[in-house]
């Protein structure tokens, strides 16, 4: 009785009231010594006995100040965005040899810029209305980076020697420590999704059209022709005249969904992933892939591999690499399904579902609707975040606290989109 | 059971149930013996139903111990738990894969690994297969676990760290084990049955379904 006297009396901690709310957070992980995972201790140390450290290889909290809605990675930098109206809209982090992340002047010369930032710096656009327009998703390609807003266009910035930021070619212009940004305006209609190539830029609008620009010796502009395009051009062949819902490319190959399911691709065909409709390893106008595997919800270009992701949920891989089937499947020309029991499909759990994919150059990631992630392909230089350093052959957990939202796959780093538990 | 003719039986007994947990336990007799190391070798999981309550926190984590913190709990809802389980499970079944000691590399790892067939089979800290939430009233809940490799005190432990990641805090009130390996309740003798002529209809039962389970594991 004594015991549960000394239990009433006890005091109650409260730790979380009812209207607690999840907290998003963003989880870094990969190559830090270029700066693009926005943690400067990691690469200038700040206290005496920290070591400066070239891979971080399990997921890493960057804290930021606002709400990441969208982010994306490039070769060696990061862009984060956020819908908020504030003033500054855009972060980027890692290489600015290319002023890819616009201008970051210097704190002691207030005429020179910075080439590597090292820490989440905000980008100043050139906006009508600052304090109106949202930042809706940012897109990063090898040198090169575009924005999109959701009423004044989209932004570009970067590298543009062979058109890829939609200006015309100076010849001989320094694309490092440029202000120049460039603002893209003239489509049929507004712009709903932008995606970074390697060296050149696709534009998918609402009305269902596809525009694109850059470096086109792959026919990744799928315009018809090999040369280089400096204004954004609408794209014909297959695709002409069907509503296009979904763009994706990474390298220089490219994919598109349309609203009945159907799959496009162009571009680079050298690792057969054209090779069911052509034996020619560029294709430069859309073609229609005839899978036969489904209605196709997303796709994800990788560099030498694609997937898509079908309305049952099942991810097929081809082309050529670590597909995510074991160590001999290395190239495939036809689809070929990921068998779901290694996303955790099981007896206990049957309606774990995959729901959004994504493809960095060599690796590939699948979100399930438990908001678990899934990492497989090569592992350069810890990019799977998988806290090994050995490739990844078919797909693995990587254990983040918290149910991941969205991830972004770069070259050699990963940017992961995470709400918190409770 | 006693009497003359029962002098030289010797008894093995199987997984261990410490004195709070109730449930099944397998008992070896005579040449049974051999059978129970063969099991124990197979590996094979265990299903408990574990019952727990929100707002308390003890030093040995089950309701009968010292009072440590009592906390909120009305901010838990079945959704949160149920994720938190979801993470247990994903987290538990990459531990399953690195303790199997299989090189990840191999063609022959690929296959077992979508068959679902990987296993540690050598020593292993204890993992959880399966974790799902089986009645949730606020403040108590009960939870189905398979695991494999553990002690009772670590599902209570268990329970204890679901209620810290949810921002309060559980204790562990009931451990039942509901099966282990091949017997089930159903094939379990309440205390009353503990007589001869039960005793041998079970074993007989059992005898077949111990015989697969061993010839399919160990080959």
């Amino acid at each position: 009785r004594q015991l549960r006297e000394a239990d009433e009396a006890a005091p109650v901690f409260q730790y979380a009231g009812r209207a607690a709310r999840r907290k998003d957070r963003v989880f870094v992980w990969g190559f830090c010594h270029s700066g693009a995972l926005g943690i400067p201790s990691f690469v200038r140390p700040d206290a005496g006995w920290k070591k400066p450290r070239r891979v971080q290889p399990t997921p890493y909290r960057l804290e930021t100040e606002e709400k990441i809605s969208s982010a994306a990675c490039g070769y060696g930098f990061t862009l984060l965005s956020s819908t908020t109206t504030d003033i500054t809209k855009v972060w980027g982090t890692g290489l600015n040899k290319d002023s890819q992340l616009g201008f970051q002047r210097t704190m002691g010369d207030r005429n020179r810029g910075y080439e590597y930032v090292l820490e989440p710096s905000p980008i100043a656009l050139p906006l009508a209305k600052p304090q109106q327009t949202r930042v809706l998703q940012v897109s990063c390609g090898r040198a090169h980076s575009l924005i999109l807003t959701d009423s004044e266009g989209v932004f570009s910035m970067g590298n543009n020697s062979y058109g890829q930021c939609g200006r015309k070619v100076i010849e001989d212009e320094t694309y490092s420590e440029s202000h120049v940004i460039h603002q893209l305006k003239e489509f049929d209609s507004r712009v709903v999704q932008v995606v970074c190539g390697q060296d050149h830029s696709l534009f998918r609008t609402k009305k269902g059209a596809v525009y694109a620009c850059g470096w086109g010796a792959d026919g990744q502009t799928g315009l018809g022709h090999y040369n280089i395009t400096s204004v954004p051009t609408k794209l014909q062949g297959d695709i002409a005249g069907v509503n296009i819902v979904q763009v994706t490319s990474y390298g220089d190959c490219c994919l598109a969904v349309s609203d009945e399911g159907d799959l496009f691709g162009w571009g680079n065909s050298e690792y057969l992933q054209l090779a069911s409709v052509t034996e020619s390893t560029q294709v430069n106008i859309p073609r229609h892939l005839p899978f036969k595997i489904g209605k196709i919800k997303e796709a994800a270009c990788g560099g030498t591999g694609n997937m898509v992701l079908t309305e049952e949920g099942n991810v097929f891989v081809w082309g050529y690499g670590i597909l995510g089937k074991g160590p001999n499947l290395i190239e495939t020309a036809v689809p070929e399904m990921i068998p779901p029991s290694l996303f955790g499909r099981s007896d206990f759990n049957p309606d774990i579902r995959v729901a959004r994919i994504r493809c960095g150059l060599s690796q590939f990631a699948a979100l399930t609707n438990r908001g678990e992630l899934f990492v497989w392909g090569k592992n350069l230089r810890g990019c799977l975040g998988i806290g090994r350093m050995e490739d990844q052959y078919f797909p693995w957990r990587v254990t983040v606290p918290g149910e991941v939202v969205d991830v972004a796959c770069g070259v050699d780093h990963m940017v992961s989109l995470v709400k918190s538990f409770t | 059971v006693t009497g003359p003719r029962f002098r030289r039986l010797k008894m093995g007994a199987g997984h261990r149930l410490d004195s709070k947990a109730s449930g099944v336990m397998v008992l070896g007799i005579g040449h049974g013996n051999k059978l129970l190391t063969d099991l124990h070798n197979c590996h094979l999981s265990k299903v408990y139903t574990v019952g727990g309550l929100f707002g308390k926190a003890t030093d040995d984590f089950s309701d009968t111990g010292k009072l440590v913190e009592k906390t909120t709990f009305d901010h838990i809802t079945r959704e949160k738990l149920e994720r938190i389980l979801a993470v247990i499970q994903g987290s538990n079944h990459k531990a399953l894969l690195m303790h199997s000691n299989i090189d990840m590399k191999t063609q022959e790892a690929y296959e077992m690994a979508v068959k679902g067939l990987i296993r540690p089979m050598g020593k292993s800290p204890p993992i959880i297969t399966v974790i799902r939430c089986l009645q949730f009233a606020l403040p108590e809940f009960q939870l189905e676990i398979h695991c494999l490799h553990e002690t009772q005190q670590y599902l209570r432990k268990i329970v204890h760290e679901i209620g810290l990641e949810l921002k309060s805090s559980a204790v562990c009130t009931q451990v039942r084990r509901i099966r282990d390996g091949v017997f089930t309740l159903d094939d379990a003798l309440l205390r009353t049955h503990w007589n001869l002529q039960s005793i041998q209809n079970a074993i007989w039962n059992c005898q077949l379904k111990v015989q697969t389970e061993i010839e399919k594991t160990l080959g």
